[in-house]
């Protein structure tokens, strides 16, 4: 009761401090914007950065720090953003959509932050859409992978504060679809999340197969909360239902659970083709270790020995050296949106949003990653990861990727106008 | 058919075990001290934790970190009860909600600051890390061994209870704590060691839990604490008896819920938990109060 009047208050002066700044806001910032392009770009430059750091998935936060940190770390030592410091204020983003708005509220409004990054969660991203556009910075999404976030509110809402720098479902489900098509299964089954990301990519994985191979079917699918620790009664269902293949995107700590259940369960012996979408996340590979089983197609938004060039190959020696751990792919993320920006700002000449956005769009990067064109339409990062089997190796104490498919972002990436033939794969060539 | 059914039935006596740990000691705390722990998820998962850190230690034989990982978390229930929560008894309910809530955020970053905050990957428990078939589909051996733990433990606590003069204290203090204090009871005492005896039961769970699950996380006792809390209202709040039969129930009925309701398995839960408050808010064995 207390709590509530507490929250009625913050609620109060959160807005009124709101309004207050966008009375203030164009008086205030309207000089600047004019002297931008002559003017130096005056620093420090301030990133709000909110991520998982509570709870089962609080390692997921760790490994964006690490990422975030160390480019800050290089960046500032090789002489900052334009000749600014770059600082860095962490969040528990807690995965709740109210404290995800509340993080973006406190960062711009009360530490003055020029740029937001991070955002784990579907639904975080889609409810602070509109409040980015309100507190008109950059949000650079770093995990949160649901493509509505740049089909509808990027694109078709015109929220042009959005970036997102790694893949989104169009990974987990349509390039999913493309290596399955050679597989020899005509039947599919799943045990997904039971929430948006997982229905999303499930049904953009049978939606794509189903165009580029007649003959499947999709014979059982099981949904399985969030929170779940007993996978025992799904692995039930998908063993009843005798599929050829089993694709999933568990993810995290659920997923090594699933795994090792699966396998005591015999799951693995009876279904010979299994998918797993977010399977090569460093904490799933390092938390199965030897017992991931071998021939699993796995991907992620990033895997750390893809490019197999010089620039990654250092990069994952650095960050190793630093930190003890072989980077996850939200790391890369992490680490690479700090180097957007700086590129965004030094080509701007300025930090302020709409420069930066200008920037931005349609910008080419170089990362660990390898090359990122941001799609100036609707501000999706195109790059390519690929899919592998999992295999030994005597190097790493867990599964790596043996054999490798490409399907290259353009390919499987849905195309605006995201509405009407031909803006969705398989595209003619 | 026949196949599926029994798994799912195995399925869901090895959940509804791991609830039944964790919602003896619950109901078990709260029947005798007449204190709603949160924290008792955090013992949780600091079982499943000393545990791990114990079979590190000992050869990597989950066995002694079964035995002797609950019986450090319950010195740290010692601690707890012996400095801080005796402090609140006397006061209102949200205080003592208050300070074990306190507990589980500390506890959180605690496992977070010694162990990181990666989930940590966990061995098969030696001996029992193989399947054994039934109706030619595989069940872990381990899972039957947690599902003939749960009834033996209720026997014992059946026996402290009942047939124990230990047993006789604890429930005379239970239903009128200042008539057995005047009988020359030592009822801080008293609390002190049945706080230390729950705390140890929701840590025994969890270090249960560590072959099954396979993996660590901050924050795993999270999911667990609001089933148990389910199941102890269900069987009646301080009673044993009904925390048993509340978790057979909820472990079966999620298990054949997710099989066969697919669409309504995290319904069907609290559908039966609104029904049993609304017919019989007492629980199934609790007293009218």
């Amino acid at each position: 009761m207390s709590k509530k009047g507490m929250n009625r208050r913050q609620f109060v002066k959160a807005g009124l401090m709101t309004a207050a700044a966008a009375a203030l806001g164009p008086a205030v910032l309207k000089p600047t914007s004019l002297w931008a392009a002559e003017s130096k770009v005056k620093g420090p430059i301030k990133l709000g950065y909110q991520t998982v750091l509570s709870g089962t998935l609080a390692g997921y936060g760790e490994f964006h720090k690490m990422g975030a940190i160390m480019a800050m770390e290089e960046i500032n030592t090789a002489g900052g953003i334009a000749g600014n410091k770059l600082e860095i204020e962490f969040r528990d983003s807690t995965l709740k959509a109210p404290d995800a708005i509340q993080n973006a509220r406190y960062f711009v409004d009360s530490w003055g932050a020029d740029f937001l990054a991070g955002i784990d969660s579907s639904g975080q991203a889609l409810a602070l859409a509109p409040v980015m556009a309100e507190l008109d910075r950059v949000l650079m999404v770093t995990h949160a992978a649901t493509e509505k976030l740049t089909e509808e509110q990027v694109f078709k809402n015109g929220v042009k504060q959005i970036f997102r720098i790694v893949t989104p479902t169009y990974q987990d489900g349509n390039a999913a679809a493309f290596v399955a098509k050679d597989l020899p299964v005509k039947t599919w089954a799943t045990i997904n999340p039971k929430y948006e990301y997982g229905f999303t990519c499930w049904n953009m994985f049978k939606e794509t197969l189903s165009a580029l191979k007649k003959d499947v079917t999709f014979t059982a699918e099981s949904w399985a909360p969030f929170g779940t620790t007993d996978f025992r009664s799904h692995i039930n269902t998908i063993m009843d239902a005798k599929p050829e293949g089993l694709y999933s995107v568990e993810w995290a700590g659920e997923l090594i659970t699933m795994v090792k259940q699966g396998i005591q369960a015999g799951l693995f012996n009876q279904v010979k083709h299994v998918m797993f979408p977010v399977g090569a996340a460093m904490d799933v590979l390092e938390g199965l270790g030897a017992e991931m089983p071998d021939n699993i197609w796995i991907s992620g938004r990033y895997y750390f020995l893809y490019p197999n060039d010089k620039s990654n190959n250092d990069w994952v020696e650095r960050f190793h050296k630093r930190w003890q751990h072989y980077p996850a792919y939200v790391s890369e993320g992490a680490y690479s949106t700090m180097y957007a920006f700086k590129k965004a700002v030094e080509a701007a000449g300025s930090k302020e949003t709409k420069a930066v956005v200008g920037a931005l769009e349609g910008m080419t990067l170089d990362s660990p990653a390898g090359k990122r064109v941001f799609r100036k339409e609707d501000h999706q990062a195109m790059y390519d990861v690929p899919w592998g089997l999992t295999v030994s190796n005597p190097k790493y104490p867990f599964k790596i990727m043996g054999k490798q498919v490409m399907v290259p972002a353009k390919d499987c990436f849905a195309r605006p106008p995201f509405e009407g033939p031909g803006t969705k794969p398989p595209f003619k060539a | 058919m026949l196949q599926s059914i029994v798994h799912v039935c195995l399925a869901g006596l090895s959940q509804g075990m791991f609830i039944w740990l964790v919602a003896s000691g619950l109901t078990l705390i709260f029947g005798v001290l007449g204190v709603l722990n949160f924290a008792h998820g955090s013992f949780y998962m600091l079982g499943a934790y000393f545990c791990f850190m114990v079979l590190r230690a000992l050869g990597e034989n989950f066995w002694w970190g079964l035995l002797l990982g609950p019986v450090c978390v319950a010195a740290v229930g010692y601690l707890v009860e012996r400095f801080f929560l005796r402090r609140v008894y006397g006061l209102e309910l949200p205080y003592q909600l208050l300070l074990t809530f306190a507990f589980v955020l500390l506890f959180d970053d605690l496992v977070k600051i010694f162990w990181g905050a990666a989930s940590i990957g966990t061995p098969p428990a030696p001996g029992l890390a193989d399947s054994i078939m039934i109706l030619g589909r595989r069940f872990p051996s381990y899972n039957l061994f947690v599902i003939a733990v749960g009834p033996l433990l209720a026997l014992g606590l059946w026996g402290l209870l009942e047939k124990t003069w230990a047993g006789r204290i604890i429930r005379a203090s239970s239903s009128d704590r200042e008539m057995a204090s005047a009988l020359g009871v030592k009822v801080p005492t008293l609390f002190t060691a049945v706080f230390v005896f729950g705390t140890w039961l929701g840590a025994l769970g969890g270090g249960l839990a560590v072959p099954y699950l396979g993996l660590l996380t901050p924050g795993m006792g999270e999911q667990i604490i609001i089933e148990a809390f389910v199941v102890a209202v269900i069987g009646g709040l301080g009673s044993l008896k009904g925390a048993f039969l509340g978790a057979l129930v909820i472990g079966l009925l999620s298990a054949f819920g997710t099989r066969f309701l697919p669409t309504f398995d995290m319904f069907l839960t609290f559908i039966l938990m609104a029904g049993v408050l609304l017919w019989r808010p007492q629980g199934f064995f609790g007293e009218a109060r």
